[in-house]
Order: structure tokens, then C-alpha cells, then sequence
């Protein structure tokens, strides 16, 4: 989800990069993590002068779990002076310790930025000690009930860059496997610090949930 | 240059003329006239045409079996030879009229006359009879015929042995046929013959090429040779002088590292085929032309040579060639497909291809000439669109891309209407709701067309874009998509074995939208939802079932018709199978895709507050169904055992509320 423009800049320099180990350690399958599922909730943008929270739809679009990579669309509701929907393009690094580690190594993440914020989900306080070390690249979490993501916003979909709001930032993200729900942390240097998304998946006033699929050739 | 219509007229009865002396039974009058033949059909594929229609051939063929002998037929023999090889080279009618005039015996008896240049005469026309694909295949499996090949390997002559090389290629085709050429050493010969003449190791890599190819084994024994020396010496032929070898020698290694990985594992050495295949796309003639299929062949499914071959720029180079004028389709192909073997895996590749801004080349190339070329775009546009992140921004979605492609469904040949489906079925896939372009432009007309075809694999990649194309529709065109389709052929389509899979992943996703898209598959008294519950009782094929418990699912996400529908479709017991209901079968089943399938049925069935899920509960658990659902509450599958624990809380809670 888009945030507003600030004026302030920082220039914390990139860390190290994703590493690659091997094994069958990759987090779990889910259904309500793949292509065609929809998720509803909120993002708080508050700031010292203002309470404010946005309301957001999340659609994932495509999932390639050999390359721990998960797509989709993120649709804020109310933006102040915003006279549609703002709807944004993201792509997210699944931490499966293969393909990505919990060091982000870009984006203007430290380590200790990312160790700052992934402490926020009490899901990651058992992993932290082996994460400190190296990204935990030796963990195994195939058998672990949350996925940790960085879904990290590419293009507005329906409104120019010229709109005055920022995807400048990207998002600590922490899904459930067991109800499927997703707590978000927005990070920009620029930006207000730890906006929260929280999220539910949604069955969209349906009796049930439904699961849709395709095939690329 | 204008001429009179007597000079005209001199002209056009020369080859009679010609003909006519041909026949002569004067030697010296033959040997001029042969003379005037091969001078006049060299490098002229016209002339060729035209020699062979006029019947010549045969009569070249004839000097050649009279003149053996005879003490002053070997110039005519060298002559007729050289004519005969220059008639196959390269024409297809040629090296018919050759073997249909019975040139190879006489060919293959020459071989053994004394006279130097009458053998390298013959052998090489013999090499060029085998170049064509019409030749026949030389069997190995004969003594004799292995004793010939081998005495032809063994020969001092250069060309004969490039002859058997030639014969090589041309006939090492089965893991029975390289089992034998290596068993009877000829790896060994062929390793020694690399020393020699630019043409003898030219032809020498060309057959080794055609041994090693897919033979696991065979490859193994060429490695073994002398200590690895042979392996060692083919990796230095990359570097070689001559721009063919470096090719030759590149594409031997890649068969052997196609097949057995491990010996092509030094990253320097992968580096440096893609760097001298890169370095070989500059050449002009035939190498230029094979180098972009080498690089295919190195690349394909292999995401790590993928990503040296792109940190090389080895994108760049090819689309900067593609843009170049009047390629000759060969290498056009080739250069198509191998720009989609890069983009086959990798985003960053494809990201780079969209920024290079050669995809308007791309799509323009549809409606070349050669349908090789048309299919080859086909296959760069299918591995391209394999990105979601530019299906989602609907970068394909439009007339210029579309209506071409929907142009080539009605190809007359099978392979461009399959490699047109491929790109199709990516692109409609259009998160940017512009699905309608596609409808309105004909599209889902022609894709309902092929679905009916009378070729399975047409039929089936029209459902599986078909599928794709219903995917987070909008109602409206998911509509459309069943009027075209009809009831009664879509049912069809479910019962068909080859397809079902996709056309219950197709009903899949029509139903993904809630009670309107459920109501689809009631209408004709249910004929849908009944095709979908009798496949999914009796098919054996795991993916099948899959499709049709997700299919299921969605139905079960209806209103309490809807429901009721689809507990008497999978509580039904299996026909000729045990008493047990489908549903408690895919529960105990080992694939957790489909257990997972099962609960959310059951999730769906079971969904709080509908006026009949007390009831639903109830017969889920006379069934059995219940029981089995606690049995997984450890699955070993997450996804599983969660919505296990939903299911089951949904039935407690039913009982708690009541």
C-alpha cells in the first residue's frame, strides 16, 4: 500500500545480500496463500499529528515457491484526496532460507533493521537467536506455522507516479498458516515507522471459500 | 540485360543438347558435356531444379556404372561423381533422383578403385549424399556394413574418412546404434582423426556428436579414454582457429553436459562456452546461423547456465542481432529461441528483454513467412509472458499482440497452432481486467473451436487456456466463455481422459465467484455437477481427483441447493469400488494437495450458519467422515492439519449453538 510523501531523507547504506543453502527446509504449502486468494484488513499510517488507519485488499496473483516468490495486488480504500481506490503492484521474497534469508541486504534495510522489525511478530522470537548469526540461514522451517515475507510495492496499477504517495518502502511480513491472517510491518526511512498492516483472508461474502488456479505455458 | 529471341531460344535448348551428348557414345564427347554440367549446377540451385526435372540425373548416374573399367573412364567417373554429390547437396529432389537412380552401389564399389582422385571424387559424394536427410540409414548392426565403416575410418585418405564420419552422423541415431559404434571402438578412431585436416576433424566432431548425444554410457567410455585425455583434447578445440570447430567442438560438449552434468562442472569452463558462443554469433555463413540453437541447447532448463549466460550480456547480444536487418530465418529462429530459453526461468531476464524493447519485433515476427520463425516467436512470446508482474500491469493484453496470435490458431500446421496456444494461454490470464479485448477480437471463439479438434493436444491446450482465460473473470465474460462452449460439450470435454484434468480445472474456476458462477454448472437438471462427481468417484488419476474436489468445493461454497448437491455427489459410494464414500478415500489418501482438497469441501459444507449444515454434519458423520477428519488432526502437512482444526470446530460449534 502507497504512503504519503514525506520530506525527510536518511542514506543507511545496504547490507549484505540473500544467501542459498540447500535441503528441504522451505516453509509450508498453503492454500490460503496461493494464486486467486483475497485478504482484508487495515494499514495504520498514523503519525505524531494524526491517528489514521487505511483500509486494504491484498489479491495474491501468482506464487513460485522454487523461487520463494509470491505476487499480487495491494488496494488502499480511503487515501485522503484520493478519488479512487490506489492500487499498487508488489513482489515478495518468501524467507525460506534458500532463495532469501531474514537479512534483507537492500532497500535500505540494516540488519539491524530488519532484526528490529521482525522482532515485532512474537511468531519470530523463537528464531531470533539463529537468525542474528546469519540471516538463519541453517533453519528449518518446513514445519514452522508462519512464512515470513518482504512484499515490496513496484508500480501503481491505476494512478500515475505523480499522485503524491510513495512505494518507496517495503513490508516485514509475517503470515499465519493456521487462520491465515497477516501482520505487516511498512518500512521507509522516510516514512512514519512501523505502520502496521493487519490482515485477514477473506472468503468475500461467500458461503465457504473457493480456490481458483491457472497454468503458465 | 534485354537479349534477341534468338539468343533467348539458343539458351533454352542448350540443356537438350546437353542431354542429348550425355548420351553419347563417344567418351571425349561425354566427358565435355559432363564438364559443361557440373560447371553449370555448382552453386546453382535453379539449374539443379531444372537438370533434375529434365530427367538428367539418371543419366549422369548411367556414365558413371558404364565408365567403371574401363582404362579411360576415370576422368568420366571423377566428372559424373562430382555431379552426382553436387545433385544431392542441399536439394531435396536431387538426393532422390540420385538414390532413385541407384547411384549408391556404384558410389560404394568406386571406394576401392585404385586411383586417388577417383576415390577422393567419390567419397566426397558420397559425404554429401549422407548430409541429406533423405539417405538411408546406414545399420550398423550388419558385420559387413561395420567392417566397411571401419575400413573407411581406418583409410589414409582424408576424405573417405570424413566419409565415415558423414555416415556416422547421418546414421548413429539409437542408444543400439552408439553402443555398437563404441563397442567397436570407434570413439578411439575418432579421437585420433581429431588431428587431422580441418575437414577430417570438422567431420569427426560432427559424428562423436551424434554418439555421445543422450548415451549416458557412452559418454562415460568417451571420458574414460586415455585418462580423460580426449575430453581434454575436445575442450581445447573450443579455442580452436576456425570459427566451426570452436562450434563443433561447443555443441559436443554440450550434448555431454546435457546428459551427464558432472563432467561440464567448472564454472570457468561454462563461462567460456558461453563467451565463445557469443563471440561465434558474429560470424556470417552457416555458424553464425547454428550458433543462437548451440546456445538454446547449453541453456535450456538449466537456471544456473541461464544466469551466467545473462551476467555474460548474452541478452543483450542476441536481441541486438534480432534487430538487425535481413537475417535469414534460420538464424532468425534460432536467435527467437534463444532468447526464450533465457527468459524461460528467470524474471531478471525477462524484466531485461522488456527494457531492451524488442517485443514489437517479437509479435511482428507472427506473421513471418517461415512458419519455423512464426513458431520460434510463439515460444520467445510464451516464456516472456511467463511474467506475472507484466500480465498484472496487462502489458499483452491489446489488439497489436492478440490478433495475430488468434490468426495462427487457424494455422495449417499443428506445431504453430500448439506454440500460439501456449502464448495465449499465459496472456489470458490478464489480471488487468481487459479480458474483453480478447473475446471481442474472436479469441474465446477460436480457442472453443480447438477445443473441439480432432488432435489431442490441440484440444487440450485449448481447454488449459480456456481455463486460464475464466480465471478471476468477471461474470459477464465467464458467461460468454459457456454460450460458446455449451453444456453438452463441456461435459464431453470432463468424461474425455486426455482433458478432463483441465476442463475440471476450467469448472474450477468458472464457480470461483460465488452463487451466481455455482449456478452455472445446475442448469440442464445438473448435467455439470453430475459429470463432476462421477469422474471424481472413479478416476484414478490423482490430478483428476484433485481438480474435481477443488471443483467441488467451489460448488459447496453455494447457497443450500448447492451443497445438498454436492454431499450426495461425494457421499455416493465409488461404482465397482469399496462401500466407503470418495471423500473418506481422499481423506486417507497420501498426497496432501488432496487431503487438503477434502477438508476445505467438508470446510465449505460444514460453513456455520446455513439452515441445513446441522443436518450436512450429521451425515458427515454417519458417513464416517468425521471420524476420519480426527484421525488427521497431526497431519504431518500444515496446511492439513489447520484446516482439519477449522472443520472440526465448525461441526463443535454447530452442536453447541443448536
Amino acid at each position: 500500500m502507497p504512503v504519503r510523501i514525506a520530506e525527510s531523507s536518511s542514506c543507511s547504506t545496504p547490507s549484505q545480500g540473500s544467501g542459498a543453502n540447500s535441503g528441504d527446509t522451505l516453509p509450508p504449502a498453503c492454500t490460503l496463500l496461493s494464486v486467486g486468494q483475497a485478504f482484508s484488513g487495515s494499514q495504520n499510517v498514523s503519525s505524531l499529528q494524526k491517528d489514521e488507519a487505511w483500509k486494504v485488499n491484498v489479491r495474491i496473483q501468482g506464487c513460485d515457491l522454487d523461487h520463494g516468490y509470491l505476487c499480487g495486488t495491494m488496494e488502499a480504500l480511503n487515501v485522503p484526496f484520493a478519488d479512487t481506490p490506489v492500487v499498487t503492484f508488489w513482489e515478495g521474497e518468501i524467507v525460506d532460507t534458500k532463495n532469501y534469508t531474514f537479512f534483507t541486504g537492500k532497500w535500505e534495510a540494516t540488519i539491524e533493521d530488519d532484526i528490529r522489525h521482525w522482532s515485532k511478530f512474537p511468531s519470530f522470537s523463537p528464531l531470533l537467536n539463529e537468525v542474528k548469526d546469519d540471516g538463519g540461514r541453517s533453519l528449518n522451517l518446513s514445519n514452522y506455522p508462519y512464512i515470513f515475507m518482504r512484499w515490496k510495492e513496484q508500480y501503481f496499477v491505476n494512478v500515475g507516479v505523480d499522485c503524491g504517495l510513495t512505494i518507496a518502502g517495503f513490508y516485514y511480513v509475517c503470515f499465519s498458516v493456521s487462520d491465515g491472517s497477516i501482520d505487516g510491518f511498512y518500512y521507509d526511512p522516510n516514512s512514519s515507522p512501523f505502520q502496521k498492516l493487519e490482515l485477514k483472508s477473506t472468503n468475500e461474502g461467500k458461503s465457504g471459500f473457493s480456490f481458483s488456479s491457472y497454468q503458465l505455458q | 540485360m534485354p537479349s534477341t529471341a534468338a539468343a533467348a531460344a539458343a539458351a533454352s535448348s542448350q540443356p537438350d543438347d546437353l542431354i542429348r551428348r550425355l548420351r553419347s557414345s563417344d567418351g571425349a564427347v561425354k566427358l565435355k558435356a559432363l564438364r559443361e554440367l557440373k560447371n553449370q549446377i555448382i552453386g546453382n540451385r535453379t539449374k539443379k531444379l531444372s537438370y533434375i526435372k529434365l530427367g538428367t540425373v539418371p543419366d549422369v548416374v548411367g556414365v558413371l556404372a558404364s565408365s567403371v573399367g574401363i582404362d579411360s573412364g576415370s576422368a568420366l567417373i571423377v566428372e559424373s561423381a562430382a555431379i552426382i554429390g553436387s545433385f544431392a547437396c542441399g536439394v531435396d529432389a536431387g538426393a532422390k533422383a540420385v538414390l532413385e537412380a541407384g547411384a549408391f552401389p556404384h558410389l560404394f564399389r568406386i571406394l576401392s578403385n585404385p586411383n586417388e582422385k577417383v576415390v577422393d571424387t567419390t567419397a566426397r559424394s558420397l559425404r554429401m549424399i549422407f548430409q541429406s536427410r533423405l539417405a538411408p540409414k546406414y545399420d550398423f548392426s550388419k558385420n559387413e556394413n561395420r567392417d566397411c565403416l571401419i575400413s573407411l575410418l581406418n583409410s589414409d585418405n582424408e576424405n573417405v574418412t570424413g566419409l565415415g564420419a558423414s555416415i556416422i552422423t547421418h546414421s548413429c541415431k539409437t542408444v543400439t546404434d552408439q553402443k555398437i559404434l563404441s563397442g567397436a571402438g570407434v570413439l578411439r578412431m575418432l579421437i585420433t582423426l581429431l588431428n587431422g585436416s580441418l575437414y577430417q576433424r570438422e567431420a569427426c566432431l560432427e559424428a562423436l556428436t551424434a554418439m555421445l548425444s543422450s548415451n549416458s554410457e557412452v559418454i562415460s567410455n568417451f571420458v574414460d579414454l586415455d585418462n580423460g585425455r580426449a575430453l581434454s583434447s575436445l575442450i581445447n578445440l573450443i579455442e580452436d582457429k576456425s570459427p566451426r570447430t570452436r562450434l563443433l567442438a561447443s555443441t559436443c560438449l554440450i550434448v555431454i553436459g546435457r546428459t551427464c552434468s558432472s563432467y561440464l562442472q567448472g564454472i570457468e569452463l561454462k563461462n567460456k562456452l558461453i563467451l565463445i558462443l557469443i563471440e561465434l554469433l558474429e560470424e556470417p555463413d552457416r555458424v553464425g546461423d547454428e550458433v543462437p540453437f548451440a546456445v538454446a541447447n547449453l541453456i535450456a532448463d538449466r537456471e544456473d547456465l541461464q544466469r551466467l549466460a545473462f551476467e555474460a550480456n548474452t541478452l543483450d547480444k542476441l536481441c541486438d542481432f534480432l534487430q538487425r536487418e535481413t537475417l535469414r530465418p534460420k538464424r532468425f529462429e534460432g536467435l527467437l529461441l534463444a532468447i526464450a530459453e533465457l527468459c524461460s526461468r528467470l524474471e531478471s531476464c525477462r524484466s531485461k528483454f522488456f527494457s531492451l524493447k524488442v517485443l514489437n519485433l517479437v509479435t511482428d515476427s507472427l506473421k513471418h513467412d517461415s512458419a519455423d520463425v512464426q513458431t520460434a516467436a510463439c515460444i520467445c512470446l510464451r516464456n516472456v509472458t511467463r511474467s506475472v508482474k507484466k500480465l498484472s500491469a496487462g502489458h499483452f493484453m491489446n489488439e497489436m499482440v492478440v490478433d495475430p496470435l488468434i490468426q495462427l490458431l487457424q494455422d495449417s500446421s499443428t506445431s504453430v497452432q500448439v506454440a500460439a496456444l501456449s502464448v495465449i494461454s499465459n496472456i489470458v490470464v490478464d489480471f488487468a481486467n481487459r479480458k474483453s479485448i480478447f473475446l471481442r477480437c474472436g479469441g474465446v471463439k477460436e480457442l472453443v473451436r480447438l477445443s473441439q479438434s480432432m488432435d489431442p493436444t490441440l484440444r487440450l491446450n485449448a481447454v488449459l487456456a480456456l481455463k486460464n482465460f475464466v480465471f478471476l473473470a468477471d461474470n459477464s465474460s465467464k458467461e460468454c466463455v459457456l454460450a460458446e462452449l455449451t453444456v453438452s460439450t463441456l461435459v464431453s470435454l470432463i468424461c474425455e481422459p486426455k482433458v478432463q484434468e483441465q476442463a475440471l480445472a476450467f469448472v474450477r474456476n468458472i464457480l470461483e465467484s460465488g452463487i451466481n458462477s455455482v449456478e452455472h454448472v445446475f442448469t440442464e437438471d445438473g448435467i455439470i455437477v453430475n459429470a463432476i462427481g462421477k469422474q471424481v468417484r472413479n478416476a484414478l488419476d490423482l490430478n483428476v481427483c484433485i481438480e474435481g474436489i477443488y471443483a467441488l468445493g467451489n460448488v459447496a461454497t453455494g447457497n443450500e441447493l448447492h451443497k445438498e448437491a454436492v454431499m450426495s455427489q461425494i457421499l455416493e459410494p465409488q461404482v465397482n469400488g469399496p462401500s466407503q464414500s470418495v471423500l473418506i478415500k481422499f481423506l486417507q489418501g497420501n498426497n496432501s494437495q488432496l487431503r487438503v482438497g477434502a477438508i476445505w469441501c467438508i470446510i465449505n459444507l460444514t460453513y456455520p450458519d446455513g439452515p441445513g449444515t446441522s443436518s450436512r454434519i450429521a451425515k458427515l458423520r454417519d458417513a464416517g467422515v468425521i471420524c476420519q477428519l480426527k484421525k488427521l488432526a497431526d497431519d504431518p502437512c500444515l496446511d492439513a492439519k489447520f484446516r482439519v482444526k477449522t472443520a472440526l470446530l465448525q461441526c463443535v460449534n454447530n452442536s453447541c449453538a443448536k
